[in-house]
């Protein structure tokens, strides 16, 4: 594990301005989550409070290094002090990234059980990525400019890493328990229907953004055709190798 | 045997500074070939295996024995030293209650969540071969010996036990799963198939290699855990109550796991040609599998 650990760091390391952060961040993410102390926080202190208050000028300046300038006014330290975020701006575009992931747990809540019946776990995804999707709204204007950002190829590595926590984040929240290969395929498919959506949002300028809804709508109707097939066809296999063996077996088979 | 092996004076004796009290070092043993060891073994586990109230009762035996050895050589004075290993032991069947709230609960290094990831993740994967194996050899077995229904059965609903739970446990801890779930799946159904294929002896013998590793393996979570547990009550922290009462969930599991292993033996696992081959294969593939499931 060390060695693997190592070569993929010297490996990732050279294409990337800072490997040191977004590494331990990858080998936390699905590891052990213990309930019973409080989950730490992303950042360290002093980043958090310059990376919070530069992201209140983003509306006004973009993901750019003026925001994270003037955040760092803001936060009463120096301008120099944006050193502490080798990647710039990338380092902005995942604050957001990061605290709109951790603040689903507390901006969506179900319902303990309707009429007695829980709601689907199909349902709840649709809701947790509406809600992650307008978690985007304040910023939308100057989303683009983060995507492009986002598809750096230093930056690409650690912007699929976080699409994939997000995913994973989603999943989880819905209370899915899948311990297979749905385990992986179903955080794949969230993962390129949210970001579909997402480049769909930012051209969208329908009201209150229901051609959004409609989109990722009509991507989670098509999952769940292909989805509900696969599953029909995997279970059609099942029976019939079963029904195969045990008609051998009854016409005396020694198998 | 096993009234001297538990006894205080044994464990104090022993420098080890974990007193696990089925430390892996009597697996090998169990397995080797000496067969007087091995008739010893198997009068020893025998009374723990004959019915569930001999099982009870050894289980009864094992429980004060972890107790004992922390206030006899771990043995800080602290009360939180004996918190987690007493919770441990107290009972197989119930989750320990509140443990602790005085000591602060220890915040798990990255390294110790990826141990935790990687070991619980081969745990389950474990437990599915484990079904899959028992439920492939079923049939054949049970068609050529009737007798053997009733034994299948209860180490196939034991092991369906485990795999719910730790199903449980990865989806709770949003623990990523094996990603070789199809490949384990098949390797799994045919080793069962092919062992019982070849008859109850090398169906055994193939019980008894699997339940072999995966008791040692078991065997060696338990006791990294407890040298956390240690090392955290020296600093005056605790484990935590879901530690704790996994390290329980884990023991209990292990003892089932090894009950299984003596099962396989009093079957006449030993009169499978090649015995050696046969076990010695299936042990080095169950390593592999635990490698490789413990990084992908």
């Amino acid at each position: 594990m060390p060695a693997t650990a190592r070569l993929s760091s010297t490996i990732i390391g050279t294409s990337r301005a800072s490997p040191s952060r977004s590494l331990p961040a990858f080998r936390q993410r699905c590891a052990y989550h213990s309930y019973d102390y409080a989950q730490p926080p992303p950042f360290p202190p002093a980043e958090t409070k310059i990376l919070s208050s530069a992201y209140a000028h983003v509306p006004e300046h973009g993901f750019t290094i003026d925001a994270l300038k003037l955040g760092a006014r803001d936060a009463g330290y120096l301008d120099a002090s944006t050193n502490l975020f080798p990647r710039g701006v990338f380092d902005l575009i995942n604050y957001h990234l990061v605290t709109q992931r951790l603040a689903l747990k507390d901006s969506v809540q179900f319902p303990e059980a309707k009429d007695g019946k829980e709601i689907g776990v199909g349902r709840k995804v649709r809701s947790l990525t509406l809600a992650r999707l307008r978690a985007n709204e304040p910023v939308l204007h100057r989303w683009q400019e983060a995507l492009a950002v986002m598809a750096q190829p230093t930056y690409i590595p650690p912007s699929l890493h976080e699409l994939a926590a997000l995913a994973d984040e989603i999943w989880f929240l819905a209370g899915d328990q899948s311990v297979d290969t749905s385990w992986y395929t179903k955080r794949a498919t969230l993962s390129t229907v949210y970001s579909a959506t997402e480049v769909f949002m930012t051209q969208d300028t329908s009201k209150n953004f229901v051609e959004t809804e409609q989109f990722l709508d009509n991507r989670l109707q098509d999952l769940q055709t292909v989805g509900g097939f696969m599953g029909k066809l995997g279970e059609w296999v099942n029976y019939t190798g079963h029904s195969t063996i045990n008609v051998l077996r009854s016409k005396g088979m020694r198998i | 045997m096993s009234a001297r092996i538990l006894s205080p004076q044994t464990l104090a004796r022993s420098h080890a500074p974990l007193l696990d009290f089925l430390a892996p070092r009597t697996i090998p043993s169990r397995t080797s070939p000496p067969s007087r060891q091995r008739q010893q073994l198997r009068r020893r586990r025998h009374h723990s295996t004959a019915s569930p109230v001999g099982r009870e009762a050894s289980t009864q035996n094992h429980a004060p024995t972890p107790a004992q050895a922390a206030a006899s050589s771990l043995a800080p004075p602290t009360n939180a030293a004996t918190g987690p290993v007493s919770n441990a032991s107290a009972s197989t069947t119930s989750p320990p209650t509140s443990p602790r709230t005085t000591a602060p609960v220890h915040q798990l290094t990255p390294t110790q969540r990826a141990f935790l990831s990687s070991a619980l993740r081969v745990n389950q994967t474990g437990e599915l071969a484990a079904i899959l194996i028992y439920a492939a050899q079923s049939p054949l077995l049970v068609r050529k010996h009737p007798h053997l229904r009733p034994l299948m059965k209860h180490m196939y609903d034991q092991e369906a036990g485990h795999y719910a739970f730790f199903n449980r446990v990865i989806s709770k801890h949003r623990i990523r799963p094996t990603a070789m779930t199809p490949v384990w799946t098949a390797a799994a159904s045919l080793l069962g198939w092919s062992t019982a294929f070849l008859g109850r002896e090398a169906a055994m013998a193939c019980t008894e290699a699997v339940e072999t590793e995966i008791g040692t393996h078991y065997n060696e979570q338990v006791r990294v855990l407890l040298d956390w547990s240690a090392k955290c009550s020296e600093r005056g922290e605790s484990l935590g109550p879901e530690l704790e009462s996994l390290v329980a969930e884990l023991r209990r599991i292990r003892d089932e796991e090894l009950e299984h292993l003596d099962h396989a033996v009093e079957n006449d696992a030993k009169e499978a040609r090649p015995y050696e081959f046969l076990t010695e294969g299936i042990r080095a593939g169950c390593r592999g599998a635990i490698w490789v499931s413990e990084r992908v």
